[in-house]
C-alpha cells in the first residue's frame, strides 16, 4: 500500500511540471497584456515598466522556469491584475470557499443520490423507479445557469418571504442551500443512476440468491452483500466528478456571487493574470490528482480483489 | 424487509429536506440579527443611516494611483477628499474641496488647500503629501496606467519614462525636475508644459488624489487592506472582503462630516445582472448599480426606480482608413447607420444617437455641434448610395471587428444588415477583450477594416474626447493623421480664450463628422448611466463623468 502511495506522489512531479508547461504555453498563444484593462492606451513607457517590473520581459525560458520555481517554493508571486494582492493571499482566501462548497455538493449528492439509486433499484419498473429517474434525468440535463437563476428567481424571489432563503452570497447557512443543490444536482444524477445500474445487475447475481436462500434477512443482504459491490463504480466515478464540480463552481458562484475560486480562474484567464492562472491550474491539477489516488485507494478498499492484483 | 429498506432510504432523504428547509426557514429571522458585517443577506436594512449597493466587481486596487476602472474609482472617490469636484452639468466647473481656492496663471497653477483636513490616523493633509503623492504615480516604478494624466505638468513625461536601471541617479535628476514644489503645508505649486484651460478640472480625476506616505511606506503593497489604509474622505474603508463585499463607515474627522447622512454603506459584489436584479426586488440591495439582463430594460424603464443620467461617452464604430481608403466609402457607412433603431431596441436606456463625436453634454456642445447635421439619427440610404457611387474601387469585403461584452454583438449584426444595403459583404468578428486591444494595436491589424469602440471622458473637456483621433495618438486606431485637425488641437491648447478654444473644437469635430469632413469614425451613440433605487434612497446621483458622491446621500425609513 505504501510502496503505491509513493509511487503516486513521485508521478505528481512529471505531472506538474507537464501542466505548468501546457498552460504557460496556451496563455502565451492567445496573446493581450494583462496591463491594459480599459480602452485607454496605456503609453509605452509605462507599459514598458510594467513588463519589466512583473518579468514579462524576459525570454520565455526564463519565465517558465520562474514560474516552475514559484510552484515548488510555493510563493506564487504577486497578481498582475489586482495589484494589491498576490496569489498566494488569493487562493488562501478563496479556496476554501470553493472547497466547502464543492465538498458540500458532493454530500448532497452521495447523500441523496445514493439511495435514490437503492430505491430506484429495489423498485426497478415500477413508479416509485420512474419518478426517481425522471427527477435525476432533468437534473442531469438542465444546464447549471438555468437551474441556479430559476431556484433564485423562485426559492430565494418570489417565495422568498417563506423559505428566507436569500438571493446570494455565501455567509450563512441560508445562503448556502440553494448554491449546494443546484451544484450537486448533476452528480446526484450521475451517482444514482450508476448505483441502480450495478445494483440490479448485483441482484441478479448467483450469491444473491444463495444468501437469500440461506434465510438471511433481505435487509442485510442489501446493505451487506449487495450495496457494497454496487458502489464501486460509484467510488470510480467520484474522482472524475470532482473535476466536474470544480469547473461547474465557477458558474454557481458567478450567478450566486460567491468568493471562490472558480470565478478568479476564469477572471484571471480573461484578464490575463498569468501568475493568478498558474498558481490555480497547479492547485487544481494538484487536487484532481490527489482526489484520484484517494479514489484508487478506496477502490482497494471496497474490492479485495484489487487489493491482491497491485501487490 | 424490502418495505424497510425503502422507509430507511426515503427517511434518510426526507431527513436531508428537512434539515435544508429548516436552515433556511429557521434561520431566516437570526441572520438579520448575526448580520454584524452588515452583508445584509436578508431584508436590507432600510434604516436611515445605511446604505446597500450592488456593484458589478471587485475592485482590482484601491490605490488611487492604480485605480483605473469605475469600481475602484467609485470606493477611492469616497474614501478620499479629492483635490477639487465638479459642479453640476452643463458646465461641470471645477468646486473647492481638497484645495479650497486656487490662481491660474497661464502655466503656473497655485493650489491653497484646507488645513482642516485629516488622514484616518488623525495627521493632517499636507501640500507636501500631494507632491509625493503625485511623484509616486509619476514614477516609473509604480507602472500606474494613469501616469499620463500628469504629462501635462512639466517634467512628468520625461521622469515617468526613465528605465530605472542601475544607474538610478538619472531617474532622481529627472524626478527633481518636475514642476511641481509644496513651499509650506498648503500651498502646491505646479508648472504645466503649457496653458491647460481644463487643468482644474482634470484634477477632480481619481488619478490626482493623495495618499498617505506612513501607510504606504509601512506596508508597501498591502498599504489598501483594511486595518492599514489611511484615507481623508468623508468614509472610511472599514471592511474588505474579496470578491464578496466592502464596508464603509462614516469617519468623523472630516472636515464636512456634519453634513454626511449615511453612516454606513456596504458594497456588495454582485458580477450577474440578473442575480443583481433578483436581489433589488428581494430587498436585498437598496440600490442595484451592476445591471440586468438587457431584455428586462424596457420593463424595468416604466418603474419609478429606474434612474438614467446623461454621460459624457461614446460608443462609435471607428474605420482603418488603410484599408478603407475612400472618404465617400466611409460617409456612406456612417450615413447607413439606423442609430435611432439601435437605440431604441437594442440598448434602450434612453442613450442618445449621436451626430457627432463631441457629446451634446460636453461643456460647450452648443458652439461645437453647431453644424453637425450631416449624419443623421436615422439612416440616410439615399444619400448613402449617392457618396456609395461616388466611390471608384470600393471595399466589398468588410472585416469588422469587437470585443465579447453584452451587446455589442446585436448593435454588429444591426449594421451589418444596414451596410448589406450599401453592397457590402460584412464578416463579423468577436474576441475577447485582451486579444480585441491587440488587435488594434495601434497600428490596427491589416485584417481589421472597422471596429467597435468606446470613450469616456476622463475630465469634462472636448479636448480629452478629440484627442483620441490625434496622428500617432496610442488611442488613435484609424491609421488617420490630419495635419489641419491636430493643428486646430495644438491651437485649442495654447490658446486662453474658451471661445476661442471652442470655436476651434468646432472646426475639428467638422474634419471628422462634417460634410467635407474626413469620417475616421462613425459616432453611433452617447451612452447614459441607468441604475435601480428603492424609493428610500435620496441624492444617489451619477455624474456625467460616471462619479457617485456618497457624502449627498440619505436613505429615509
Amino acid at each position: 500500500m505504501l510502496k503505491f502511495v509513493v509511487r503516486r506522489v513521485l508521478w505528481t512531479i512529471p505531472i506538474i511540471l507537464l501542466v505548468i508547461l501546457m498552460v504557460f504555453g496556451m496563455m502565451k498563444e492567445i496573446k493581450g497584456s494583462p496591463f491594459r484593462r480599459t480602452e485607454r492606451a496605456v503609453p509605452a513607457a509605462v507599459m514598458a515598466n510594467l513588463n519589466r517590473k512583473f518579468g514579462l520581459d524576459r525570454p520565455w525560458y526564463v519565465q517558465y522556469e520562474r514560474y516552475v520555481r514559484d510552484v515548488f517554493t510555493l510563493d506564487l508571486g504577486p497578481s498582475l491584475v489586482l495589484r494589491n494582492q498576490d496569489v498566494n493571499g488569493i487562493v488562501e482566501e478563496h479556496f476554501p470557499v470553493s472547497a466547502e462548497l464543492g465538498g458540500l455538493a458532493m454530500l448532497f449528492a452521495i447523500v441523496v443520490g445514493v439511495p435514490l439509486g437503492v430505491i430506484s433499484a429495489l423498485r426497478a419498473n415500477r413508479f416509485t423507479d420512474y419518478a426517481a429517474m425522471l427527477v435525476a434525468n432533468v437534473g442531469f440535463s438542465v444546464p447549471a445557469f438555468l437551474t441556479s437563476t430559476l431556484f433564485i428567481y423562485f426559492f430565494a424571489g418570489k417565495w422568498g418571504g417563506f423559505t428566507g432563503l436569500p438571493t446570494n452570497g455565501w455567509d450563512t447557512w441560508s445562503a448556502k442551500v440553494l448554491p449546494v443543490i443546484a451544484l450537486g444536482l448533476g452528480p446526484l444524477t450521475y451517482f444514482a443512476r450508476l448505483v441502480r445500474g450495478q445494483m440490479l445487475e448485483t441482484l441478479q447475481q448467483d450469491y444473491v440468491r444463495t444468501a437469500k436462500a440461506k434465510g438471511l434477512r433481505w435487509r442485510r443482504v442489501v446493505g451487506v452483500h449487495v450495496l457494497r459491490n454496487s458502489l464501486i463504480p460509484a467510488v470510480t466515478a467520484a474522482g472524475p466528478l470532482l473535476g466536474f464540480i470544480v469547473t461547474g463552481s465557477f458558474i454557481i458562484e458567478n450567478i450566486f456571487a460567491i468568493p471562490g475560486i472558480g470565478r478568479y480562474y476564469v477572471t484571471s484567464v480573461e484578464g490575463r493574470d498569468y501568475s493568478t492562472v498558474m498558481g490555480i491550474t497547479v492547485l487544481l491539477s494538484i487536487l484532481i490528482i490527489v482526489a484520484n489516488m484517494v479514489v484508487d485507494i478506496l477502490y482497494g478498499v471496497l474490492d479485495p480483489r484489487t487489493r491482491e492484483a497491485r501487490t | 424487509m424490502r418495505r424497510r429498506t425503502l422507509a430507511w432510504a426515503l427517511g434518510l432523504v426526507a431527513a436531508f429536506a428537512f434539515v435544508a428547509a429548516g436552515c433556511g426557514g429557521g434561520g431566516g429571522s437570526s441572520n438579520n440579527a448575526n448580520n454584524n458585517a452588515g452583508n445584509g443577506n436578508t431584508t436590507a436594512a432600510t434604516n436611515s443611516g445605511t446604505l446597500t449597493v450592488a456593484i458589478g466587481s471587485e475592485p482590482p486596487s484601491l490605490d488611487p494611483g492604480l485605480a483605473t476602472d469605475t469600481t475602484s474609482s467609485y470606493v477611492v472617490m469616497n474614501i478620499n477628499t479629492p483635490i477639487v469636484k465638479l459642479g453640476p452639468a452643463p458646465d461641470l466647473k471645477p468646486r473647492p474641496a481638497l484645495a479650497q481656492s486656487w490662481d491660474v496663471n497661464g502655466n503656473s497653477v497655485t493650489l491653497h488647500l484646507r488645513s482642516d483636513v485629516t488622514w484616518t490616523d488623525g495627521t493632517k493633509v499636507t501640500a507636501q503629501d500631494v507632491v509625493w503623492s503625485w511623484l509616486r504615480t509619476i514614477s516609473p516604478q509604480l507602472g500606474a496606467d494613469y501616469a499620463y494624466q500628469f504629462y501635462g505638468i512639466k517634467g512628468a513625461q520625461e521622469y515617468n519614462g526613465c528605465k530605472p536601471s542601475a544607474s538610478n541617479n538619472q531617474c532622481n535628476d529627472l524626478k527633481n525636475k518636475v514642476g511641481l514644489s509644496a513651499p509650506d503645508a498648503t500651498t502646491v505649486k505646479i508648472q504645466l508644459t503649457s496653458p491647460q484651460p481644463w487643468f482644474m478640472q482634470q484634477l477632480s480625476h481619481v488619478s490626482f488624489i493623495p495618499v498617505s506616505k506612513t501607510a504606504v511606506q509601512k506596508y508597501g503593497d498591502k498599504w489598501t487592506a483594511p486595518g492599514h489604509i489611511v484615507t481623508d474622505g468623508p468614509f472610511k474603508l472599514t471592511s474588505w472582503k474579496h470578491d464578496n463585499s466592502l464596508t464603509l463607515q462614516k469617519y468623523d474627522g472630516w472636515y464636512n462630516a456634519s453634513q454626511v447622512k449615511l453612516n454606513t454603506v456596504n458594497l456588495k459584489i454582485i458580477t450577474d445582472g440578473s442575480t443583481a436584479l433578483q436581489a433589488f426586488n428581494a430587498g436585498n440591495v437598496d440600490v442595484n448599480d451592476t445591471g440586468w439582463p438587457v431584455s428586462e430594460t424596457s420593463s424595468l424603464k416604466q418603474k419609478p426606480e429606474y434612474h438614467q443620467f446623461p454621460a459624457l461617452g461614446i460608443y462609435y464604430y471607428g474605420f482603418n482608413v488603410k484599408q478603407v481608403t475612400d472618404v465617400n466609402q466611409r460617409k456612406a457607412m456612417a450615413l447607413a447607420i439606423d442609430r435611432k433603431t439601435i437605440v431604441e431596441n437594442i440598448t434602450q436606456a434612453g442613450q442618445v444617437p449621436a451626430p457627432s463625436f463631441t457629446p451634446d453634454g460636453m461643456p460647450g456642445a452648443s458652439t461645437i455641434n453647431t453644424g453637425s447635421d450631416f449624419l443623421k439619427p436615422t439612416a440616410d440610404m439615399t444619400l448613402a448610395n449617392q457618396y456609395m457611387s461616388k466611390v471608384k474601387s470600393p471595399v466589398k469585403n468588410i472585416t469588422l471587428i469587437f470585443n465579447n461584452a453584452p451587446g455589442h454583438k446585436e448593435i454588429a449584426v444591426a449594421i451589418q444588415s444596414q451596410w448589406q444595403k450599401l453592397g457590402l459583404n460584412v464578416t463579423l468578428k468577436q474576441q475577447d477583450w485582451p486579444q480585441f486591444l491587440q488587435f488594434l494595436g495601434p497600428p490596427p491589424n491589416s485584417s481589421v477594416d472597422a471596429f467597435r469602440m468606446g470613450w469616456v471622458a476622463d475630465f469634462p473637456d472636448d479636448i480629452n474626447f478629440l484627442s483620441v483621433l490625434e496622428c500617432g495618438g496610442g488611442n488613435n486606431y484609424t491609421n488617420w493623421c490630419n495635419k489641419q485637425f491636430d493643428q486646430d488641437l495644438k491651437q485649442a491648447t495654447a490658446s486662453s480664450s474658451q471661445s476661442q478654444r471652442y470655436q476651434l473644437y468646432q472646426q475639428a469635430e467638422q474634419i471628422l463628422t462634417g460634410k467635407n469632413g474626413d469620417m475616421p469614425i462613425a459616432p453611433i451613440y452617447w451612452y447614459t448611466y441607468a441604475d435601480l433605487q428603492k424609493s428610500t434612497v435620496q441624492g444617489y446621483k451619477i455624474n456625467p463623468m460616471d462619479e457617485i458622491d456618497l457624502s449627498q446621500v440619505s436613505v429615509s425609513q
